[in-house]
């Protein structure tokens, strides 16, 4: 009996490590078989994965078949962390995907010094990029004056705020440090709790600290931080902490238990009036419910030291062909159909994003996207965005660094210093690959269109 | 060519030929490749550097380790204690002929049957500070004050986590125990009743020492599964708040494949892998033991 069992256990585990194996062998058989030629298939994976973006992505699928009727795209979705996680898997393998989404950058900047991503300065050249993409995106994308990225679409950050919330208390839009804290004192006497935030993947929290240093110790010294060549261990990191941060914490301005809630979980606290406002990016818009959407407005983070440059956090999303690419020709031609005028239109459009691609007219976008695309505009400098802009490994042991201090605001300084040892450590060995690559460790370009 | 008797005495190793070939290439190759990599400093794209034992240098100054070593400790002892204590109960109350017996068992075994990263969802929501079923209850019954995050707080993080992971062993200790209990012998506790044995007496002196084989069995499929304690961690807090509910699983899978620290996380698996190795060569050496005996 019990050896019955063993064997049947074992018969099916048997079968389902197979499985893969035949699955992998049909898939092969298609693309080096007889159909080859009727067929090009290319492989696209990208990290699109919240419901609105999955649609669009969805639809301009159907519109490159439409266009190349031979090609067949074979499209995977992948959530975010995922996709994050699997990305080293893809380039080393011997048949990467030929087509992936990824962070413009220095996490784009890793894979390129690395040699795992294809130089697409042809494309660039035939799709007339070179002149209709702006100066900075160009340089975002090449290393030694070679192209390797195409910037798809990007998104501002501000305080999202619910109308109905500010009308009824009678709320101005607050533009310094002072008019903001008067508002959370009102709104708290009032019993709403000012912010809203779920910081269960941490990046929430991260993005918090990306403005109030920005906004305290300026962009430079922001940047410079991320690159390790200013120290977590630094008066001016704990200014941050102690005399900013810590004291809305201390004083009940976000929700309770943020951590218990992932950032899409934090937005009924907005809908339902406990809670007035959200520091996010423009992507919130996908998630916020429908019906509540034309409450929803934003202003841009107060600004606290007026004698400190502005910098704002614009992440961009983009693609590249990894070097190992099995279809190339047709990879560059999705390329080249992601980058056109046409389909950055319709993604301006359709999802509300900012895109790159400067021959796309600016009456393509609503009110919001000219709002946001000014609130960049007019910053001195731009980020990208905390994950972003240092190593992985730093920026998980940071944001840990921001959890601990959310739930011990007393603790900065021993908390600070930590980071400032991890720091030391672990970010010594990358520097040298992020100064190198980020053009001799000027801060990234401003978007100037 | 060989004889008879030879042939017959080979035969068996060429069936076994295969299975150890795969073994070999799928198990045990891969398992020296993870100590070979636990010596070196690899970011998964670039060739790996062998830096000697500088990775276990690193890991004994770690803080998280030892957090996460810890909380496996902390896992461990309650999740063998408490699914032992419930369970056994469970199966010494339903092993008699009470009605309903059935309905209650199958539902006692219910979780068992969800995968663990169901349960970690499931009870996300039920742990959900604001309007989780949790929370709720405990303010309607007027225990408001022991509503908290609970999945947020680093205080109570750990054992919310561990608590899920009960929930669902529960039932299948139970079923052990059942199994366990058809082969008491009954007429070794008519016996103890005619001596005068109280249920007690009865309980720890004829009862258990007839169960024991069980209990082992459970003790070290809690051992095992506590080590290997990952799906929940995982989708419940990914060993948040500031590593609080980290385990040793989640620490590695951290550090090696979001960090990229491959070597680091190598060294982690292969600590992690001398623990369970005790645990597994004490029960298979009790196994060949008993194979011997019998």
């Amino acid at each position: 009996m019990k050896n019955k069992i063993v064997i049947s256990v074992l018969a099916a585990l048997f079968v389902l490590g197979m499985a893969p194996l035949f699955a992998g062998g049909q898939q092969e058989g298609t693309a080096e078989g007889g159909q080859a030629a009727e067929q090009d298939v290319v492989v696209y994976n990208s990290y699109w994965s919240d419901p609105e973006p999955k649609r669009v992505e969805a639809e301009l699928m159907e519109m490159f078949n439409e266009q190349n009727p031979n090609a067949k795209v074979i499209h995977s979705t992948v959530a975010h962390e995922d996709f994050k996680q699997a990305i080293r898997a893809y380039l080393t393998s011997s048949a990467p995907p030929d087509v992936l989404t990824w962070f413009a950058g220095n996490r784009a900047r890793f894979f390129i010094d690395k040699d795992l991503i294809m130089d697409i300065s042809d494309v660039w050249e035939e799709a007339g990029w070179n002149d209709s993409y702006s100066k900075g995106f160009r340089a975002m994308s090449s290393v030694d004056d070679k192209q390797y990225f195409l910037p798809g679409n990007w998104y501002w950050w501000a305080v999202y705020y619910d109308t109905r919330v500010f009308d009824e208390y009678d709320i101005e839009i607050p533009e310094t440090w002072d008019e903001l804290m008067a508002v959370c004192e009102k709104l708290k006497d009032n019993g709403v709790t000012p912010f809203t935030v779920g910081t269960k993947y941490r990046w929430t929290a991260a993005a918090w600290f990306d403005y109030l240093n920005m906004r305290v110790n300026g962009p430079e010294f922001h940047i410079n931080l991320m690159l390790g060549k200013e120290s977590y261990d630094d008066p001016r990191v704990l200014k941050v902490f102690n005399d900013y941060w810590g004291p809305m914490i201390d004083k009940g301005y976000f929700i309770e238990s943020p951590a218990s809630y992932a950032w899409a979980e934090a937005i009924p606290f907005m809908t339902n009036g406990d809670a007035a406002m959200y520091l996010m990016g423009d992507f919130i818009r996908d998630s916020y419910p429908e019906e509540d959407l034309e409450y929803l407005d934003f202003f841009r983070f107060p600004i606290i030291d007026p004698n400190v440059p502005v910098g704002e956090d614009a992440p961009t999303d983009g693609y590249f062909i990894p070097k190992n690419s099995q279809n190339p020709e047709m990879a560059k031609k999705l390329l080249k159909f992601f980058g056109s005028k046409e389909v950055q239109e319709y993604v301006a459009k359709e999802l509300g994003r900012l895109v790159t691609n400067n021959k796309v007219d600016t009456s393509v976008y609503n009110e919001n996207q000219l709002k946001g695309r000014e609130i960049v505009n007019a910053a001195d400098y731009v980020a990208q965005f905390y994950d972003r802009d240092t190593t992985p490994e730093m920026a998980d042991k940071g944001m840990n660094g921001f959890m601990e201090f959310w739930q011990n605001t007393d603790q900065a300084e021993e908390i600070t210093r930590q980071a400032g040892k991890i720091q030391a450590t672990t970010l010594r060995r990358v520097t040298h690959n992020l100064l190198r690559t980020s053009a001799g460790g000027t801060l990234p370009p401003a978007f100037h269109t | 060519m060989l004889n008879a008797k030879t042939r017959y005495k080979l035969i068996p190793y060429a069936f076994l030929g295969i299975p150890v070939t795969i073994y070999l290439i799928w198990i045990i190759g891969p398992m020296l490749y993870s100590f070979y990599l636990s010596f070196t400093k690899w970011d998964g794209l670039t060739a790996p550097e062998f830096i000697g034992t500088k990775n276990y240098r690193i890991l004994f100054q770690d803080e998280v380790f030892f957090i996460s070593l810890f909380n496996n400790i902390e896992w461990i002892i309650l999740f063998m204690t408490i699914p032992i204590a419930l369970g056994l109960t469970l199966a010494m109350v339903l092993n008699r002929d009470i009605p309903g017996a059935k309905t209650f068992k199958a539902s006692f075994f219910l979780p068992m049957v969800l995968s663990l990263v169901v349960c970690g969802l499931v009870w996300s929501w039920l742990y959900s500070p604001h309007s989780g079923l949790i929370n709720e209850v405990l303010r309607r019954i007027g225990l408001g004050a022991l509503a908290t995050g609970w999945l947020s707080n680093p205080k109570v993080v750990m054992e919310a986590v561990i608590a899920v992971a009960i929930w669902r062993q529960v039932g299948y200790v139970m079923v052990l125990y059942l199994a366990g209990l058809q082969s008491v012998d009954q007429n070794l506790l008519d016996a103890a009743e005619v001596d005068g044995a109280s249920a007690i007496q009865r309980f720890f002196n004829v009862f258990m020492p007839q169960l024991a084989p069980v209990t082992v069995i459970v003790i070290v499929i809690s051992i095992i599964d506590s080590l290997r304690a990952f799906d929940l961690v995982s989708v419940m807090t990914r060993g948040g708040p500031y590593n609080q509910s980290s385990v040793l699983a989640n620490f590695m899978y951290i550090e090696a494949f979001n960090n990229y620290r491959m070597g680091y996380g190598a060294a982690i698996a292969v600590i992690i892998f001398i623990i369970s190795l005790m645990f597994i060569m004490f029960y298979l050496t009790r196994i060949a033991r008993e194979e011997t005996n019998a």
